[in-house]
């Protein structure tokens, strides 16, 4: 499941990958169109349904959190 | 009542010492009744709005809360995920409906007192009759602000994103918390609620570091803005068809750096005042003239209100069923852009509505539609932005930073002139005027001074933005420079406070026919 996040990620925004901080969006790496355009990317890749509730900075600081988050919607 | 006024500097320091004096668990009652008062010594009236959006925010902020409970009261008894589902879209179709009717009440409120104001003086002269009662509305201080601050309350609660409120006063304290009342910054719930419960112990560093950051905003806004304003008024209040574009270009760059220097000036005051009480607000700006980009601008510039209309509107847009069901049906149709016509249709509503919330004329519509327009086609072209600067060899050097910044200035520079004009022929008479009637020679001449400016003023305000220049510099570098000032001996401390004092004093621009008083973002 990692892998598949990660090849999402670097396809849309390679800087997400090597980023270590923990405000990825408030730090620029990861603007809003990228945001929609990964959230697209996972919904169909794992056939799941990412509620605007989830799109949130803290979900999106860094891979680490989108891997979380893929995680619990796959687990509800 | 202004943050520049001795009637706010008495609040604060009563508040200041009271909410040291009373016990830990009755702090949050001072603010409550300090913000009270800021809002009735202002508005001199009964603050219905007020009431009524603080009613509505509680009740339906408890509405959410209960309906969520039950849901997983019912849920836990549900046999399977279909039971689950159905029982999850039933309760969340009523939360919906109870939250679009609280929007359409708050929003109609905005909506009315903003435009009530505009509507009314024209339909008296076309009627010949006034309009009795509804002439007297004027609209509500900081509307603007605590109405989108309620609603991100209430959409967070309803997506589970913050703890609900069940103490009114303390709801009304973080809607109305009066350092941020007139302007903003736009709090969170999640952020402000644990800040306002824990007991806050009087810290002489940090009382130290708020006053500081009061003082540096008082300078940008009464050194800095009201200066520029003086130029900028006479020039754009003048016979602009008979004025050079060169002094228009002039006046027009002045203004961009005097709603900067106003606005950040007053977010300054607003942000030191609240250090005092040891509660942090949300940063609004970080240096956005060193931007390399327009999305980057305004991810530094009014940052809450950015993140307000990107969580609260963008993302509800693009994930609700239609925005998803439309992102599909455009992915398959046109394969390359198709993934770009949702985000689009998002990012023009979103600068609409931007556009809308900031003025009530024409040209704030046009501003907004100029934003939207600027961030489509970069979302669109930036591939091929980077396919040129790979085959150009650019993008790393110094030089190409800069070049990205100035491209940034010139396109706010025209924002900015389009919402400085009283019309939209006014601003396309400005911006015809840089090709047409140039005459670069004028600057240099005396008629730049000629506009209420003298050399001398000139010369004040060229130091004030080179320390104003000098600070973003080592800020922009990550120098933290209050720890740098509270780190050089006493005697360097108190040259630094008392010349920034004196400077203001002596150079603030004070009384007169020009009113200080009233910061530029108030109006909108």
């Amino acid at each position: 499941m990692e892998e598949k996040i990660l090849a999402i990620l670097e396809e849309h925004c390679e800087e997400a990958l090597t980023y270590e901080g923990n405000s990825m969006m408030e730090d620029g790496i990861i603007d809003s169109f990228t945001v929609i355009n990964v959230v697209g990317d996972l919904e169909d890749e794992f056939d799941i349904e990412i509620d605007a509730k989830y799109v949130v900075a803290e979900n999106f600081r860094n891979k680490e959190a989108i891997i979380a988050l893929v995680q619990k919607l796959l687990e509800e | 009542m202004q943050l520049l006024s001795y009637s706010f500097i008495l609040l604060w320091v009563l508040s200041f010492a009271l909410f040291y004096l009373v016990p830990a668990k009755k702090q949050w009652y001072v603010l409550l009744v300090s913000s009270i008062l800021f809002y009735l010594i202002t508005l001199r009236g009964f603050p219905l709005n007020l009431l009524l959006t603080g009613l509505t925010t509680y009740y339906c902020g408890i509405y959410l809360k209960n309906s969520l409970e039950k849901q997983k009261e019912e849920s836990a008894a549900c046999q399977n995920k279909e039971e689950k589902k159905a029982l999850k879209e039933q309760f969340e179709k009523k939360r919906k409906r109870i939250q679009l009717l609280y929007f359409i009440f708050n929003l109609g409120l905005l909506v009315f007192y903003k435009y009530a104001t505009l509507v009314i003086p024209v339909w008296e002269t076309f009627a010949g009759k006034s309009a009795g009662f509804l002439a007297k509305i004027v609209m509500p201080l900081g509307i603007s602000f605590y109405t989108l601050v309620a609603m991100g309350y209430i959409i967070d609660a309803g997506r589970e994103n913050c703890e609900v409120e069940t103490n009114f006063f303390k709801l009304l304290l973080f809607l109305f918390y009066f350092p941020a009342i007139t302007q903003g910054p736009f709090n969170r719930f999640a952020n402000m609620k644990e800040q306002f419960a824990k007991e806050h112990r009087m810290d002489y560093g940090q009382t130290v570091r708020g006053v500081q950051r009061f003082v540096w905003g008082a300078f940008k806004k009464l050194v800095i803005a009201d200066r520029i304003g003086i130029f900028v008024d006479n020039v754009y209040g003048g016979d602009i068809t008979q004025t050079a574009g060169s002094i228009l270009a002039c006046a027009t760059a002045l203004y961009m750096l005097q709603l900067y220097a106003d606005f950040s000036g007053y977010i300054d005051m607003a942000m030191g005042v609240s250090e005092t009480f040891d509660i942090t607000l949300p940063e609004n700006f970080k240096r956005p003239f060193f931007s390399r980009s327009v999305a980057e601008f305004w991810r530094r510039w009014h940052i809450t209100l950015g993140t307000w209309f990107k969580d609260y509107v963008m993302f509800s847009f693009v994930m609700s069923k239609a925005g998803r069901k439309l992102g599909k049906t455009c992915k398959k149709k046109w394969t390359n852009y198709g993934k770009h016509v949702v985000p689009i249709i998002g990012t023009m509503f979103v600068w609409f509505l931007t556009g809308a919330w900031h003025g009530r004329t024409i040209t704030y519509l046009l501003w907004g539609v100029y934003y939207g327009i600027i961030m489509s086609i970069s979302l669109i072209l930036e591939p091929q932005y980077e396919k040129w600067k790979t085959r150009l060899h650019i993008g790393t050097g110094k030089g190409y930073a800069f070049f990205c910044m100035v491209r940034t200035w010139l396109i706010v520079f025209v924002a900015d002139m389009i919402i400085r004009s009283n019309s939209v022929a006014q601003a396309w008479e400005v911006f015809t005027s840089f090709f047409t009637r140039l005459h670069l020679d004028l600057l240099l001449s005396k008629t730049v001074t000629s506009y209420g400016l003298n050399k001398y003023e000139f010369l004040i305000l060229a130091a004030a933005l080179f320390i104003w220049l000098a600070v973003s510099v080592g800020e922009e570098k990550g120098q933290d420079i209050r720890a740098f000032l509270a780190s050089k001996p006493l005697v360097v401390r108190l040259l630094c406070y008392y010349g920034i004092v004196v400077l203001l004093l002596v150079t603030g621009i004070y009384g007169g026919n020009y009113d200080t008083a009233v910061f530029m973002y108030q109006s909108f």
